[in-house]
Parts: structure tokens; C-alpha cells; sequence
């Protein structure tokens, strides 16, 4: 189980403080906004509520065009340094003094604007009416700057931020300490599942306890683990049982395997004994009474050294067939077509004045036990010079051909070939097609390449017809 | 607003029909009486008449008596206009004996013979009066135009309007020049 | 100089001793042939003792050794001949009936000279006796004889 890249409390604290910052950082903003908005029309009011008490004040001196008493009235406005200018003008509208006294007229506009508040810039403006008993005698114009607004705003955001910082170390102890609620079960049921899948024990159990999802997850984990548990243990059970019976079966094939090692073993020497004997004495009678034995009497020895000779020469095949069908394999990569060549050589010396033309086709390398694979070639090609006999020249063609992911090696001849009908018999046990007197043989060889063929997991068949020759495949698995 | 608008209007007419029509002193005393006229006007809102002179409904009336110097100005100022409900009327007198009811009355400096006489008679009533030297005020009138330094200043006479039971607005009385005797009370 | 030297001929089976003896003789080999029943009895031939107590000469030139005998078989006489000083070698030849791959090997294991199956064909069993005998009994220099000549010890 790989490590995890990040962790559940990394998330968790991260979304509580994403959250947390968030919100403090929104409702700063609005505090700050609102503030500002409610400073302003605080200061608005403010400035309106003093223009309306120096109209007041100066109601008189603009209705008596008394400009010292005016500009004395307006002189009040420097306790306050906030003040940028002012201006009072008559019931036409014009300018008749100002703050401070003599002011440039770019501070003041020369008439009086209509009546309310405006932001300009950075500047505050009030213009207000001045009126004595509900009649205009004039008005006012108050300019004032917003540093007192900027120095708020200035404080506010400070506030804030270091509110938010505050806050964000809160945040941070808070989460910390919260996500373990969640964090907790979570991990602990990681931890469960890590051990499980690294020892293999499925007897743990998570026991965890939780009212949310998680509980319900590690519920669920239990219960699971407890089937993989029952499972785990029939499997074993089965396991178990399939090894005794396996390692019975075992035993029974190494019995059987003995008992059969003991019988050829007794076949060979017992069975042998008394044919040698029969083919012995025969002979030595044949020798004895030559000179009372007639023609007839001297084949009827014949005969039965014959008949001895041949049993004897059927227990040799038999043993050897079933030799081949104990015997260990050896495998290995066998080259087909230079264990064709020896296998050539050998017959060569056998039938040494029989004409045989070999044609031999691509004979791949394989995987097989090189001495029973020799043995098959043997078989193959000595049954093909052996009925090829009454041809004259023997013609053999030896192929090899991959289909479907098998070597089908074909040893094909001229020789008598065979009814087609009987097929099926060829490769059986001491099954011939051909009586003793045509061929020589006991009708071993070919159940002997059926055998080894199909222990390399190969199959064996073959094609012929009366006269045309035979063909005789088999398959190797690649 | 419109009446302001209007009268504004009306007051800048006039200087520049003054000014142009007439140049000279002619146009100056034109505008000085304008400004005059004005103020009279205006001292019927800093000033207070008690109650019982000024009856609901009954009209405030500004008089003059003399010659008249305003011409049409004083008329133009106050029509259509309303101090604290009472509509404003201009009167003209000759004599004495026409002032009934009468709140500011104007002396007119023609008059300046027969001043104590007027001045004794309107003794006790609550009637402002108004001239046009500091010598009024000095003589017991209550207001006095001033021009000094080619401003109208005024010149009152707090004793005169408190004889006259009538409250003068701090307001007025901080643009204006206190003279007069110390107050006799009694 | 073609003396005869001794074979013994270790065979239990009746028949198979008449066919070959008969061999042995067609070839003129059968005048000094000592036959025992068993490998007991070869042990006491060789070891001049029971029946044999009193017999003359020294080893056998040759053993000629049947497998399967009773009491003492080919293999157990094989095994005790090498494990004495006395016949450790001695010659034998085992003459057998079976080509069991296992009793060649362990015949060769236990230090059998040669390792001859007997043919069905009495034709070719005559070939083989006769090679036999010729080769060990007559061509071969068996190794000296300790028992013998004591003072070449």
C-alpha cells in the first residue's frame, strides 16, 4: 500500500482555515464598507448640520450686507482644520464672503450651487440655504477634506487585517484540534486495513465506533473481513484436503508405478527363462535325434523354437514399451533434423543393401526427450524402409510444417501402404495390418511413438491406401 | 424659491435699470434706498413686536412718512409677502395723526424738524423707527442708517426699542452700532 | 599354452545349467567346471569350506553368475567377493536372463567384470558361451592366485 500524498487532517485543516479566512476576510470587508458608507454620511451630516447652524448665525449679516460680520462668522470655521473653505452669498446667489477670508476664488465657486452634499475628489462639499424665519437671505458653501474619512478607513483596514490574523492563528489551533474528531476514525481504519493487507491477518477487526459514515464504513470493513476470514479458511480447509488427496494420489501412482517396475522386472527374468529353455532344448533334441527325425518332425521343432523366439521377442518390445511409458523425461531442444540424420545413419547400417532415397524438408528445432524422440524417428523410419521392401527403391519423404501452434512432422513412403478403413488399429498395442509372413514385426513400434507423442503432448495419425504408400504425422507442441 | 428667484431678479433690474438709466449720484442713491428698502424689510424678521400691537390677520405695515425715497422699491420688496402670516403693507403718512397702526416706520430725513415731535409721539408704542444719520439714533430714534466707508451701517438705539417694547435679534444687533443713553429704567 | 583354467558356474535353474553345460562342452570347455547352486554354495567353494572344504586349486579363472538365486543371490555373492581381499579379482561375469537397466547398474556399481544376457535363441546363447568361455578361460590371464603362491604375497 503506497503512502498517501497528502493527509485527511491536511485537508481538513485547510478547508477550516480556507473557510475561517475566508469569512473573516469577506465580513472585514463589509465592516470596513459599511463603515465607510455610515462615516461619510456621518461626516455629511456633520457638515450640513454645521452649515445650517453658521446660516443661522449669519442670517443677519447677509440680510444687512455686513461682511465683516459675515467673514466673522465663517472665521469659525478654522477651529477646525479639516475646513478647506467656505462661502456665503446673498439672496442673488453671489459670493459675499469667504473662509478664509480672501480666498482664492478657485476654493469657493463664485454663485451659490443648489442645495445638498456632494463628494468631489477628496473633498466634502455642502452648499445649504440661509434663511431667517422660512425667507432665503442667501446661502452657505462648506468645502472639507475626507482625511479624517482617509484615517479612518486607514484604521479600519488595520483593524481587520490584524483581526484576521488573529483570527487565522484561532482558526489554525481550532482545526487542528477538530479535524482529529474526523481525521481519527479515519485513520485509525487506514491503519486496520494497512495491517490487514501487509500481514495477511484477516482476524483483525477494526473496532472502531463512529455515528457518521466512517462508522458505518469501519462497520462495513468488519463484516467484510469477517467473510474474507470464513473464506480464507474454507479455502485453506479445501487447500489442505486437495494436498492429502494429491499427495494420496502421489502415492498411489509411485505404488502403482513400483508394482509395475517389480513386474517388468519379474517379466524379464522369469518369463525369459523358460523360452530360452524351450528354444535350448529344442535344439539340442533337434541335435540329438537328427537321424530319427523326418522332415516333418525336424519342422515341428522348428516351429516351436520359432514360436519361443517370438514370445521372447515380444516380452522385449513389451518391456521396452513399458520402460517408455515409466520413464522420466528429459527435456530439452532437440535439433529434428540432425536426430533425423543419426537416426538415417543408423538404418543405413541395417539396411545396407536396400536403396533408399531420402528427401528431407526443414526440420525444426523443438522441446522434447531427445532419446524418445530418437526412438520415434527409428520407428518411423524403419517401418517405412520395411514396407517399402517389395517396391525396390524406397522413396521417403520427411517434412515438417507448423499449423495452429503444433510442429506436424510427416514421414511419408512408397512402400505397400494400408487399408485406410483400419486406420485406427495401426497405432494400438500389437496391432499389425499385415500378417508376419509379408512383414516382419511385432506391432509395437508404432504404439510406442504413440505413447512417447503423446507424452510431449503431441498427437499421432496417418493417411495411406492400398499400394500408394503411407504417411505417417505427428504433432509437437511448439 | 420662486419668489425669491423672482424678487432677485426683480432687485438686479432695477440696479441695472438704475445704473444705466441713471449715472452718476442719481444711480447711487437709487441703489442706496434700494439696499434701505431692503433692510427695512429685512428688520421685520430680526426684530419683535408684541403681541398685542400686531394682531392675527391684521396686516404688518411698514410706513413712511416725509418724502418717500424708496419709490418703488419698498413696494416691489414686500409684495406678496408675509411676515409670520400678516401680509406686508406699505403706508404712506404726512402727518402724525394718519399712523394708527404702523410697525417700522421710516422718518424721513425731510422730516428732520419735526423729529422729536414724531419721536415723542410714537413714544411707548411699539413702533420701530427708522431714519436715515446716526443722529437718529442718537435722538432716541431706534434705527439709524449709517453709510461709512461706502458701506450702510446701522446705528441702534437699544434704549429706544426697549422703551418701545420691542426685541431686537441678537443677530441684528451685532451688525449694528449701539448708541444712546444709558438706559433710564425705572 | 592353452591350459584349462576353472570356471564356476553359478546357476540354480536345472535347465538352464544342462543348456549350458551343453554350450560350455560343444566347445570344449566344460572339463573344469565347478556348478553351484547358490550364491552360499559359490561363497563356500571359493572360500574352501562345507562341501568344498577339501576341494584343490585356487580362485575360479571366472565366475559365471546367475541374478536370481535363492539364499545368496548373484548380487549379495557379487558384493561379498569384492568386499574380500581374497576375490576381490576374481573375474565374474554375470550371465542373466533380464536387461534390467537397474541390476546392470548396480552390477557394474559392485565391480562386475562383464554383463552378458542370456538370448531366448539357443543358437546365439551357443555364440555367447562360446565367446564367454573362450575369452575368460582360455585367452584371459586371470590374476594371480594369492592362496596359490603365498610367497608372491
Amino acid at each position: 500500500m503506497k503512502a498517501p500524498r497528502t493527509t485527511i487532517r491536511n485537508k481538513l485543516v485547510k478547508a477550516m482555515m480556507l473557510t475561517s479566512t475566508t469569512v473573516l476576510l469577506l465580513m472585514g470587508v463589509v465592516f470596513v464598507a459599511h463603515d465607510i458608507v455610515s462615516f461619510r454620511r456621518f461626516l455629511v451630516e456633520a457638515l450640513v448640520t454645521r452649515a445650517n447652524i453658521l446660516a443661522a448665525n449669519s442670517t443677519a449679516a447677509l440680510a444687512f450686507r455686513n461682511l465683516e460680520d459675515a467673514t466673522q462668522v465663517l472665521d469659525a470655521l478654522k477651529a477646525d482644520p479639516r475646513m478647506i473653505a467656505a462661502g456665503l452669498y446673498d439672496e442673488r446667489g453671489h459670493l459675499f464672503a469667504t473662509y478664509p477670508p480672501g480666498a482664492p476664488s478657485g476654493g469657493v465657486p463664485a454663485e451659490s450651487g443648489p442645495t445638498g452634499h456632494r463628494f468631489d475628489k477628496s473633498d466634502l462639499i455642502v452648499s445649504q440655504p440661509v434663511a431667517e424665519e422660512g425667507r432665503r437671505v442667501g446661502a452657505i458653501y462648506l468645502k472639507s477634506d475626507l482625511l479624517e474619512l482617509d484615517d479612518r478607513v486607514r484604521v479600519d483596514v488595520m483593524v481587520v487585517l490584524l483581526a484576521v490574523l488573529g483570527s487565522i492563528g484561532v482558526a489554525f489551533a481550532l482545526s487542528t484540534w477538530l479535524q482529529r474528531r474526523i481525521a481519527l476514525p479515519v485513520l485509525d481504519l487506514a491503519k486496520v486495513v494497512q495491517s490487514v493487507s501487509d500481514d495477511k491477518d484477516y482476524s483483525i477487526r477494526s473496532k472502531a465506533v463512529g455515528d457518521d459514515e466512517v462508522g458505518v464504513l469501519a462497520e462495513a470493513f468488519d463484516e467484510m473481513l469477517q467473510e474474507i476470514q470464513t473464506r480464507d479458511k474454507e479455502i485453506r480447509l479445501l487447500n489442505a484436503d486437495l494436498e492429502r488427496r494429491v499427495v494420496a494420489r502421489t502415492a498411489e501412482f509411485e505404488a502403482a508405478n513400483k508394482e509395475l517396475e517389480a513386474f517388468s522386472y519379474s517379466v524379464s527374468h522369469d518369463l525369459r527363462a523358460p523360452l530360452r529353455h524351450i528354444d535350448g532344448f529344442v535344439e539340442l533334441l533337434t541335435k540329438h535325434a537328427s537321424s530319427t527325425l523326418d522332415e516333418k518332425g525336424r519342422r515341428h521343432l522348428a516351429t516351436i523354437s520359432g514360436a519361443a523366439r517370438k514370445m521372447g521377442a515380444l516380452i522385449d518390445d513389451l518391456l521396452a514399451f513399458s520402460r517408455m511409458g515409466r520413464a522420466e523425461m528429459r527435456k530439452t531442444s532437440v535439433n529434428l533434423a540432425s536426430l533425423a540424420e543419426e537416426v538415417v545413419q543408423d538404418l543405413k547400417v541395417d539396411a545396407k543393401d536396400r536403396r533408399v532415397d531420402w528427401k528431407f524438408g526443414p526440420l525444426p528445432t523443438v522441446h522434447g526427450d531427445p532419446a524418445m524422440l530418437r526412438l520415434v524417428f527409428q520407428n518411423l523410419f524403419s517401418n517405412a524402409i520395411k514396407y517399402s521392401g517389395p517396391r525396390g527403391a524406397a522413396r521417403i519423404e520427411v517434412d515438417a510444417q507448423p499449423q495452429n501452434g503444433e510442429i506436424v512432422v510427416s514421414v511419408r513412403d512408397n512402400g505397400v501402404g494400408f487399408d485406410p478403413t483400419y486406420a485406427h488399429k495401426l497405432f494400438g498395442v500389437f496391432q499389425r495390418l499385415h500378417g508376419p509372413t509379408e512383414f516382419e514385426g511385432t506391432g509395437i513400434g508404432l504404439a510406442n511413438v504413440r505413447r512417447i507423442v503423446s507424452r510431449h503432448g503431441g498427437r499421432t495419425w496417418a493417411e495411406g491406401a492400398i499400394g500408394q504408400g503411407a504417411t505417417f504425422y505427428f504433432s509437437l507442441p511448439k | 424659491m420662486l419668489v425669491l428667484a423672482r424678487r432677485a431678479l426683480i432687485l438686479t433690474l432695477v440696479t441695472v435699470l438704475n445704473s444705466s438709466t441713471a449715472f452718476g449720484a442719481g444711480a447711487k442713491l437709487t441703489q442706496e434706498y434700494d439696499l434701505k428698502a431692503t433692510f427695512l424689510f429685512h428688520f421685520a424678521q430680526f426684530v419683535e413686536w408684541p403681541a398685542e400691537t400686531l394682531p392675527d390677520k391684521a396686516p404688518f405695515t411698514i410706513g413712511i412718512i416725509g418724502n418717500d425715497p424708496f419709490g418703488k422699491s419698498l413696494d416691489e420688496i414686500v409684495a406678496n409677502e408675509t411676515i409670520e402670516g400678516h401680509k406686508l403693507v406699505i403706508r404712506r403718512f404726512q402727518n402724525l395723526g394718519q399712523i394708527d397702526s404702523c410697525q417700522i416706520l421710516f422718518i424721513a430725513p425731510s422730516e428732520g424738524k419735526r423729529l422729536d415731535q414724531l419721536l415723542s409721539h410714537l413714544d411707548r408704542r411699539s413702533v420701530l423707527t427708522v431714519g436715515d444719520s446716526r443722529d437718529f439714533a442718537l435722538r432716541s430714534g431706534i434705527i439709524g442708517f449709517v453709510i461709512s466707508d461706502k458701506r450702510l451701517r446701522l446705528v441702534i438705539n437699544l434704549a429706544a426699542a426697549n422703551a418701545a417694547k420691542l426685541t431686537i435679534s441678537s443677530k441684528l444687533l451685532r451688525q449694528s452700532e449701539i448708541v444712546g443713553p444709558a438706559p433710564v429704567r425705572e | 599354452m592353452t591350459t584349462l583354467k576353472r570356471i564356476l558356474l553359478a546357476e540354480d535353474n536345472e535347465n538352464d545349467v544342462e543348456l549350458t553345460m551343453t554350450a560350455l562342452a560343444e566347445n570344449n570347455l566344460a572339463n573344469e567346471v565347478v556348478v553351484v547352486r547358490d550364491g552360499a554354495e559359490a561363497w563356500e567353494f571359493l572360500c574352501h569350506e562345507g562341501a568344498f572344504a577339501s576341494r584343490n586349486g585356487g580362485n575360479p579363472a571366472v565366475v559365471l553368475l546367475d541374478l536370481k538365486m535363492p539364499k545368496v543371490d548373484g548380487l549379495e555373492l557379487l558384493r561379498r567377493m569384492r568386499e574380500d581381499q581374497r576375490f576381490r579379482t576374481v573375474p565374474v561375469v554375470v550371465l542373466t536372463s533380464s536387461r534390467e537397466e537397474s541390476d546392470i547398474v548396480q552390477s557394474y556399481r559392485l565391480g562386475v567384470n562383464a554383463f552378458v544376457v542370456k538370448p531366448v535363441a539357443f543358437e546365439e546363447f551357443m555364440q555367447a558361451v562360446r565367446n564367454l568361455g573362450l575369452f575368460w578361460a582360455v585367452l584371459n590371464e586371470p590374476p594371480p592366485d594369492k592362496q596359490q603362491s603365498p610367497s608372491l604375497a
